[in-house]
């Protein structure tokens, strides 16, 4: 187990050093647009540019500029961004755990609408459920997320508005302006916020988590072994449960990683929708501003989540796959 | 290239699709989904001909957040106009020896007898019978010649049928030569206060138009000799009057007044293009990389597939909008980017396809014979693989949409072509929902869902039929 997990973790790092330099090369060797342009007037003086190139370590060699880089990244301090000249990591350690709680608990919450919703279409095949739940998965595939914001936005923003002459929920921002004092009516305050953002992830994700349970739940009870069980006279709530849908577990593990990189981009365009400081509105007005570094930190960070997300997987997968767990104690 | 073609082959591949269809026809969603597909296609292909509007060009067409036109048969709306655009056609009351012409071109031609001023009125009544307009637009060119000790001023003044009188523009006194094309919009802030009301709250649309009934638009030009030799040519043409609907063609206008609905079906041709060439490029790099792969197997194999669990790890859309950020929002770019980072998924079916076809009896047999890897792959693994690969493809297209459609929306899409996503973006940014315009929102939105549903349907049933796995579990 343990020769099996350093491996891993060796493996996982090799794989972040590698995204680390692809970072690198694309944004300071092959770039078009140099670094600092988004800053240098035309009016500085040769010398004042001179001070910023030496303030940001641009005039290095690129061997001591990617060396630099490297253990900056692994060592989680990003370095100066270009726009505010302060460290990457100030802005960072406010705005990661605003996106982490968006990203957590819209994972979650996908999860604990689809996954039900996937057993019990799966249970009940060709029912009005499983009709609804093949919809829910085609719908999944083909309506953008920020579509569905976008139009929550319009019905329960807007157009209550218009209707009822207040937002049913708030338009932009993390928590009103003030924020309340008093430590409860804050945490209301942020989830009263938080609310349509994550309603809006959840219906436009939960139907590929519902149709993915399903197929792999009916797939799961043709297996000879559910006959045996249902042939031992175990009720059938024990067979669907203890048989059928455990054997699913390992691969809705794995959906659940794949599914970190798309539920990133998710949160971005929700950031931007609803005007939420977490890292993804931060990295779209920093592209614009192309302030590499900051750029370049989340990025990396953005890998480090899906990575982070696949070791994790893997070891669950070795949890739940009693065939793994044995192989891996061997 | 003869070998593909030859006529035996030829038969077997035209015995494969005819085979291929009738198992295709079948599937109702999957029709579904091609004509839905067809319908997009003779959009994109006939878009010049659906609409008088080109898109790019931003052409006023109506008042800003216009309703589409179809709405006046709600009784609510029914009285709502559309735009009105009148050319006038100048009338002359009392016969003047200097009017040499009127109508649509009007001549003046004026010599000096007597010192005395002369004022001459040229005159256009027309009925207006519909709710004011909250903007209008007048535009024409008038242009003086052969001026000679004159001065002269001329203004445009608009009366209402309560006999009331707006002076719209004046051009003041003047010794010289000149011409301009003058345009008059009711928005214009010095035109609104110099009719004594107050820009931003006051429409003065709405203040002239308001009455219904015979407006004149007069035309007035004055001459004060300065000579016995005073003479002057003057010349009004294109006149044009915009009265700017309320409601207007088929989805209304966005926030510059011009047309939603041409917009909506040029995008058709950027999504289906875009959608098209990406799952192109995507699915011919799977294909290449997931044969390869497979066939040769070793370090190439290890090497690729390396490749591609580094490329699953990464998160697509941050990736793409540094790249389209950096090397331009250039729909080349864009088209480049999605098909380069999209083949990942597929390169591991095919190359285990491909693993598995290696091994039948075929193939060795084909290798004794001496056949190379290339000949091999080509012309065994090559055909086998390709209804998968073109069955993913189909699927790729929905994917490689969606992916445009969220780059424009945040901003990064090409500013030249009009798109889907641009037209979210910009409903977003300027005024869509605060003014609750739901024809500029809705109908991208629908357009992308039912673009890449037709896609997924057609997939799907696509996929039903060559996939032999799926079909068993149906």
């Amino acid at each position: 187990m343990r020769g099996y997990l350093v491996k891993r973790i060796a493996v996982s790092l090799a794989i972040l050093w590698i995204v680390a330099t692809l970072n690198f090369v694309v944004f300071q060797v092959v770039s078009p647009i140099k670094p600092l342009a988004g800053i240098v007037d035309p009016k500085f003086t040769p010398e004042q540019k001179e001070n910023l190139l030496n303030l940001y370590g641009l005039n290095d060699p690129l061997h001591v500029r990617y060396s630099k880089y490297v253990v900056n990244m692994f060592t989680w301090s990003f370095g100066l961004s270009f726009q505010t000249m302060r460290p990457v990591i100030e802005d960072l350690s406010w705005r990661l755990p605003v996106t982490v709680l968006l990203l957590g608990s819209a994972l979650v919450a996908t999860i604990l609408v689809g996954i039900p919703m996937g057993i019990l279409a799966g249970s009940r095949r060709g029912s009005k459920v499983d009709v609804a739940t093949i919809g829910a998965g085609l719908f999944t595939w083909g309506v953008p997320i920020f579509f569905i914001q976008l139009l929550f936005m319009m019905f329960f923003c807007y157009y209550a508005n218009l209707v009822f002459g207040f937002a049913l929920f708030p338009i932009r921002g993390l928590y009103s302006v003030p924020p309340p004092t008093n430590p409860f009516a804050y945490m209301a305050d942020v989830a009263w916020h938080l609310a349509l953002p994550l309603i809006t992830l959840v219906v436009g994700s939960f139907g590929s988590w519902a149709l993915y349970t399903r197929n792999l739940l009916l797939d799961a009870l043709t297996q000879d072994y559910v006959v045996t069980a249902r042939a031992k006279g175990l009720s059938e709530r024990t067979v669907l449960y203890r048989h059928a849908f455990r054997s699913t577990l390992p691969p809705i593990v794995t959906m659940i990683t794949l599914s970190v990189p798309g539920i990133v981009t998710g949160a971005m365009i929700t950031e931007w929708i609803f005007t939420i400081p977490g890292i993804g509105r931060w990295y779209l007005n920093s592209l614009m501003a192309a302030d590499y570094p900051v750029i370049q930190s989340v990025l990396f960070i953005f890998a480090v989540l899906v990575i982070v997300a696949n070791l994790v997987a893997d070891l669950l997968y070795g949890v739940l796959d009693p065939r793994i767990r044995i192989g891996m104690r061997r | 290239m003869a070998w593909i073609l030859s006529k035996d082959r030829r038969k077997i591949y035209i015995r494969k699709i005819t085979g291929f269809w009738e198992e295709f026809r079948i599937k109702k969603i999957g029709m579904f989904g091609l004509v839905l597909l067809v319908l997009f296609f003779f959009t994109a292909i006939f878009a010049p001909w659906l609409t008088p509007y080109d898109p790019m060009a931003k052409t006023r067409v109506a008042q800003i957040f216009a309703r589409p036109e179809w709405i006046t048969i709600f009784p609510q709306f029914a009285d709502l106009p559309t735009t009105q655009r009148l050319t006038p056609s100048w009338h002359v009351d009392e016969s003047s020896p200097f009017i040499k012409g009127w109508g649509k071109t009007a001549g003046i031609e004026y010599e000096a007898e007597t010192m005395e001023n002369v004022e001459l009125e040229l005159t256009y009544e027309f009925p207006h019978s519909t709710l004011a307009p909250n903007e209008f637009f007048i535009g024409f060119t008038w242009k003086a010649t052969e001026v000679q000790e004159v001065e002269y001023s001329l203004k445009l003044m608009i009366s209402t049928p309560e006999e009331k009188s707006y002076r719209l523009w004046i051009q003041p006194n003047s010794q010289e030569a000149g011409g301009a094309e003058t345009h008059i919009e009711s928005v214009n802030p010095f035109l609104i206060m110099s009719l004594g009301y107050a820009p931003g709250t006051d429409n003065i649309g709405n203040i002239i138009f308001s009455q219904k009934g015979d407006y004149t638009f007069s035309l007035i030009v004055l001459f004060r000799p300065l000579s016995k030799n005073a003479a002057a040519t003057l010349e009004f043409r294109d006149a044009d009057v915009f009265l700017a609907g309320h409601v207007h063609g088929i989805l209304g206008t966005d926030y510059v007044g011009s047309d939603v609905f041409s917009d909506l079906v040029y995008g058709t041709r950027v999504s289906l293009m875009i959608g098209l060439l990406a799952a192109i490029i995507g699915t011919s790099i799977g294909l290449l990389v997931g044969v390869v792969s497979g066939y040769l197997g070793g370090i190439v194999d290890e090497i690729n597939m390396r490749i591609v669990d580094i490329l699953i790890c990464l998160p697509l859309l941050p990736l793409l909008l540094a790249l389209v950020a950096i090397y331009g929002k250039s729909i080349f770019y864009i088209v480049l980017f999605i098909g380069i980072f999209g083949w990942q998924g597929l390169a591991r079916v095919i190359r285990s396809q491909a693993l598995s076809i290696r091994e039948t009896a075929y193939i060795e047999s084909a290798k004794a014979s001496g056949a190379s890897g290339f000949y091999i792959m080509i012309k065994h693994i090559l055909p086998n693989v390709l209804p998968v690969a073109f069955a993913s493809m189909v699927l790729a297209v929905p994917g490689a949409i969606l992916f445009e459609a969220a780059l424009s929306f945040l901003g990064f899409g090409d500013p030249r072509v009009p798109t889907w996503g641009k037209m979210l973006q910009y409903s977003f940014s300027f005024g869509g929902f605060v003014r609750m315009a739901w024809w500029w929102i809705l109908p991208p939105g629908l357009a992308i869902i039912a673009l890449c549903l037709a896609f997924v349907f057609v997939g799907h049933a696509f996929d039903d039929v060559v996939n032999p796995r799926l079909r068993r579990r149906r």
